[in-house]
């Protein structure tokens, strides 16, 4: 059966494969520059049986899998979380993408990054493959610091996910040369992917520091922020935020609204939205507790926020028996959304540093005051990176499924909180961004600025181009 | 010899031991210093009446806690109450602080020394402040700010400043050498704000600074404690700051000795009567007594630290026998027997095993023949916490000065001293006075004064400085014990001026000084 078209003079994919190889393997920089030369200009390829016609099984497994890393790998703040799955989410699109007729890679529109490999259309791929290649390659560079037990999970999905879904694995179809030939390929697109995202910044960030980063010094003054109570943390990844983003052309891009004027003054708006805060908490209604807890989405704890907005969103996937190729266009906007987003936000609270509540309330009105239900997070207050991200992600999610898809949320079922059926993205991001006012981690001002933001970064997302 | 030294020791008539009771907790005084690495030194407290009732009240510093306002409702006389108040002082990231009228205007302003931005913020009456940071000009340097003093520079109505800070804190994993320049500001033309700032260099990580007239000429220069542990080729410094001129550091030339010492603290009074002060520097185990050794002409030291029992060197009681750590330091007489004292804070830095943990606080009493005997645990001070800054002040009115400290990762405490007597029963132990000056002018402190007491044929003297200590300030009653003299007489020589005549005054009463006005009794309102 012929799977793809030919399309004449095109140079081999085994030849490009090794070339590209060989040049990851002796660390040649970005392999994108091979990538260029060795690439078609253009080579929409009309697959036979293209990757709309898989289940999205393989991308189901390996996010799942990626959620469950996030939680337990090391150093995979929110931060991180969101830019692993930032390049998890692409790699999957642009593995499949030259078996999506009528779409186009990412490549050229995303910065500083102008090509990537392209499959040689006249030689067949299966597509399940590839994504399972790409997949698993980039999980493996994407958390190599994960535990050994979580490495040979990363071996034994890729091994399991042909005999878990036979019927996009069909051996009959597959054959040994395909099946070679789609791993190179689903490899290749995650090396070379990761060579783009080793030079956005924040791959060193959460390691040992750049060589050409000072060691962080916030700044300090009436209003700024302070390390707060009880474990007075220092700042977390305070230059997040000059990481390249994927799609913004900055990170300035896409501003948050000025926050009120730092003020002690009883009559001023940042008293008022201080003291709303401590009494918010500290009423709190059984309800309002729990919605704070609900999307706190620790690290360590849980897939973090970004993590659990791509768990619900994978089950509504599911849900919908959507194709590889769906769950690969759905997780590429969504996840590069996401990442964007946390850049945006990190931009801005390490520009304003602004003090979070507990240090306000402390200082303007209750010396001994601390939130009851959790402790602050250890970076300034505005925005909201929760209300950033969420409000980004829904906003992606609603263009992709229709501003009133009801959505069942089975994320935190494991800890007795689920599952929860929302009648929108939207309803749902909200309740993301007020969850951190009850929780008395943020005001009001900052969940609110942060929606716009967020909005900010999912338009620039949405703008992008997946169809020529 | 050393049988010589005891029997010497044994002749000496025992000083009259105060006793002290703790009262943090009854007091209300609820401040931890607390922090990580940023926060190992600093750790102060300022003592300061904002509200004309005489009695000063507390700001303590929380490292990255919030530092805390308190007012003094002590009952005269009575136990110490300190009741927290939003003052418009709450800050974080505080780490000294030093009482100051910068504007002359007869509230009191005060100077935050900070890890990041220094605060200075001025007083609006009634206990209540407002950063006054872009008003006056303060530079928004981030540095690590561990030191101030300031002095009344001739013909000027604002005073200069003097910021000390420590190493480069952006390079805490390789700390050595990055020692930051510490600051100079003087009052633009206008009188009315600073001008740029003028690096003080070469600085060696400054903990201490104070302003004082080292050779009475009139003119006070700045003496600065530098911590060894981080410069390169650093010494203990002594600043001559004239007029017009810019500030350079007293050379080998001119006398002064290089010294290299893990400088911490700085108190000055002049001990042997001599008209001159002398210093005493706190350090790690090598504390310094300096007696200028030549003359007014040449700022040339010599140390008695030995000589006098005052080397404070490793604690006197708990066992630990390693070397002590000493921040704070401030002579005062806390039994009132007319003879000067000294206190001195202490604290291991963190957990550093070659240095005591168990590092109790010293309260040494001076003696007629100029010796000290470490009476600390008598008096009941010998706190064990991880001290810093500190203050001995008359929380309560009664003449009797009382204690205040505040420890590194632990509670700040608070001591009353009781004199000869209980805590139900309070009693007087020497006679006392207690005086604030005041002049026209920017100065209205009449910081840089030197006011004598004679005691019947015994001169004592105190210059009014403002710095000095372990980050830790006092501007208000000077306090002189009197011991068995009923009747003094007190002159002053004002700052640029000459003395005032000699007048008598009744013991165990406040007075205010003026000037032009001379000397009334103050009465509490």
């Amino acid at each position: 059966m012929k799977l793809l078209t030919a399309m004449p003079h095109a140079p081999r994919l085994k030849a490009l494969a090794f070339a590209l190889l060989a040049a990851c393997s002796l660390g040649l920089g970005t392999g994108s520059s091979l990538a260029q030369t060795l690439a078609p200009a253009a080579a929409p390829l009309a697959a036979a049986k293209p990757a709309s016609a898989y289940s999205s099984g393989v991308a189901y497994d390996w996010i799942y899998l990626d959620l469950q890393l996030i939680q337990q790998t090391p150093g995979f703040s929110p931060p991180v979380a969101a830019r692993a799955l930032g390049y998890i989410g692409l790699a999957l699109y642009e593995s499949v993408v030259p078996g999506m007729p009528g779409y186009q890679s990412l490549a050229g529109q995303l910065n500083e990054l102008s090509s990537l490999p392209w499959a040689q259309p006249d030689e067949p791929l299966h597509w399940p493959t590839v994504a399972n290649a790409a997949m698993a390659t980039m999980t493996r560079m994407m958390f190599s610091n994960a535990s050994a037990e979580n490495k040979a999970r990363i071996d034994t999905l890729e091994r399991s996910l042909p005999l878990k879904y036979t019927q996009d694995f069909d051996p009959n179809t597959v054959t040994p040369d395909i099946n070679n030939r789609s791993e190179t390929f689903g490899k290749l697109m995650a090396m070379a992917i990761m060579t783009w995202a080793r030079t956005d910044g924040g791959h060193e960030a959460w390691g040992p520091l750049r060589r050409d980063r000072a060691n962080y010094v916030p700044p300090s003054g009436t209003g700024k922020w302070s390390a707060t109570p009880p474990a007075f943390a220092p700042a977390l990844l305070p230059y997040w935020g000059m990481n390249r983003p994927m799609v913004l052309k900055t990170a300035a891009d896409c501003p948050a609204p000025p926050p009120p004027a730092y003020s002690e003054e009883k009559g001023s708006e940042f008293f008022k939205q201080g003291m709303e805060v401590y009494q918010i908490s500290n009423a709190a209604t059984q309800e309002q507790r729990q919605f704070a807890l609900y999307w706190a989405d620790d690290a360590g704890k849980t897939p973090t926020p970004a993590g659990h907005w791509a768990y619900l969103t994978n089950d509504l996937l599911k849900s919908r028996k959507a194709s590889l190729a769906s769950a690969a266009e759905t997780f590429a906007r969504l996840n590069l959304a996401m990442s964007d987003a946390f850049v945006a936000a990190w931009y801005t609270k390490y520009t304003l540093n602004v003090l979070r509540p507990v240090t306000y309330v402390q200082l303007a009105i209750d010396s001994n005051w601390v939130p009851s239900l959790m402790h602050t997070p250890p970076f300034p207050d505005y925005p909201s990176g929760h209300s950033v991200q969420s409000s980004a992600a829904a906003a992606v999610l609603a263009k992709e499924f229709g501003a009133n898809t009801s959505f069942v949320d089975n994320t935190h079922n494991d800890r007795g909180w689920g599952p929860r059926t929302f009648k929108g993205f939207k309803a749902a991001a909200d309740e993301a961004a007020a969850s951190r006012i009850y929780a008395g981690i943020h005001y009001r001002f900052a969940s609110d600025g942060g929606k716009p933001q967020g909005q900010c970064v999912a338009d620039k997302v949405l703008a992008l181009k997946f169809r020529p | 010899m050393g049988a010589l030294a005891a029997n010497a020791a044994a002749q000496r008539p025992a000083p009259a031991i105060p006793h002290f009771v703790e009262e943090t907790d009854q007091a209300g005084l609820q401040s931890r210093f607390e922090g990580q690495d940023e926060f190992m030194v600093g750790g102060g407290v300022a003592v300061f009446d904002c509200d004309g009732s005489g009695l000063p009240a507390v700001y303590v510093t929380g490292g990255v806690n919030k530092a805390k306002f308190y007012r003094n409702l002590s009952q005269r006389g009575g136990p110490i109450k300190l009741q927290e108040e939003h003052s418009g002082l709450e800050l974080t990231n505080a780490t000294g602080a030093y009482p100051i009228d910068i504007d002359g205007d007869g509230n009191m302003d005060l100077v935050v020394l900070r890890v990041g931005q220094v605060e200075v913020f001025r007083g609006l009456g009634h206990c209540k402040f407002e950063n006054a940071n872009k008003r006056w000009n303060i530079p928004d340097n981030n540095d690590w700010h561990t030191a101030f003093s300031a002095t009344w520079e001739k013909g000027n109505a604002m005073p200069t400043l003097a910021f000390g800070s420590y190493y480069d804190r952006s390079r805490p994993d390789f700390p050595w050498g990055t020692c930051t320049p510490a600051m100079l500001l003087r009052p633009e033309a206008s009188g009315t704000r600073y001008a740029a700032p003028e690096s003080l260099n070469p600085s060696y990580c400054a903990l201490s600074m104070l302003f004082s007239d080292w050779n009475r000429s009139g003119e006070a220069s700045l003496r600065v404690a530098n911590d060894r542990e981080y410069y390169k080729g650093g010494q203990e410094q002594l600043w001559k700051v004239s007029p017009g001129e810019a500030a350079r550091p007293y050379t080998e030339a001119e006398g002064w000795k290089r010294l290299q010492i893990w400088g911490m603290g700085i108190a000055s009074h002049d001990i042997d009567g001599d008209g001159y002060p002398e210093v005493f520097i706190t350090s790690m185990a090598d504390n310094k007594f300096q007696k200028l050794e030549t003359g007014p002409d040449h700022p040339v030291y010599i140390d008695q630290a030995f000589k006098r029992g005052i080397t404070a060197h490793r604690p006197y009681v708990g066992g630990d026998i390693h070397p002590s750590t000493a921040w704070h330091a401030q002579f005062a007489d806390v039994n009132n027997d007319g003879l000067t004292d000294l206190f001195i804070v202490k604290g291991n830095v963190s957990t550093m095993p070659d240095f005591a943990i168990l590092d109790p606080n010293n309260l040494l009493l001076g003696e007629a023949d100029g010796h000290f005997t470490e009476v600390g645990q008598q008096a009941g001070v010998a706190s064990f916490r991880r001290g810093r800054g500190g203050m001995l002040v008359d929380l309560n009115g009664d003449g009797l000065l009382d204690m205040l400290v505040v420890n590194r990762l632990d509670k700040a405490q608070v001591w009353r001293n009781l004199g000869a007597g209980t805590a139900d029963k309070p009693a007087p132990m020497g006679h006392w006075l207690q005086l604030r000056l005041h002049q026209s002018g920017g100065n209205r402190d009449a910081v840089g004064a030197w006011v004598e007491v004679d005691l019947g044929g015994r001169i004592i003297r105190e210059e009014l400085t403002i710095g000095g200590g372990h980050a830790s300030g006092h501007l208000g009653w000077m306090h002189f014990g009197l011991g068995d003299a009923r009747d003094v007489k007190l002159r002053v020589q004002w700052p640029y001026g000459g003395w005032s005549e000699w007048q008598a005054l009744a013991a165990d009463r406040f007075y205010r000084v003026d000037k032009e006005a001379g000397v009334s009794a103050w009465k509490a309102p």
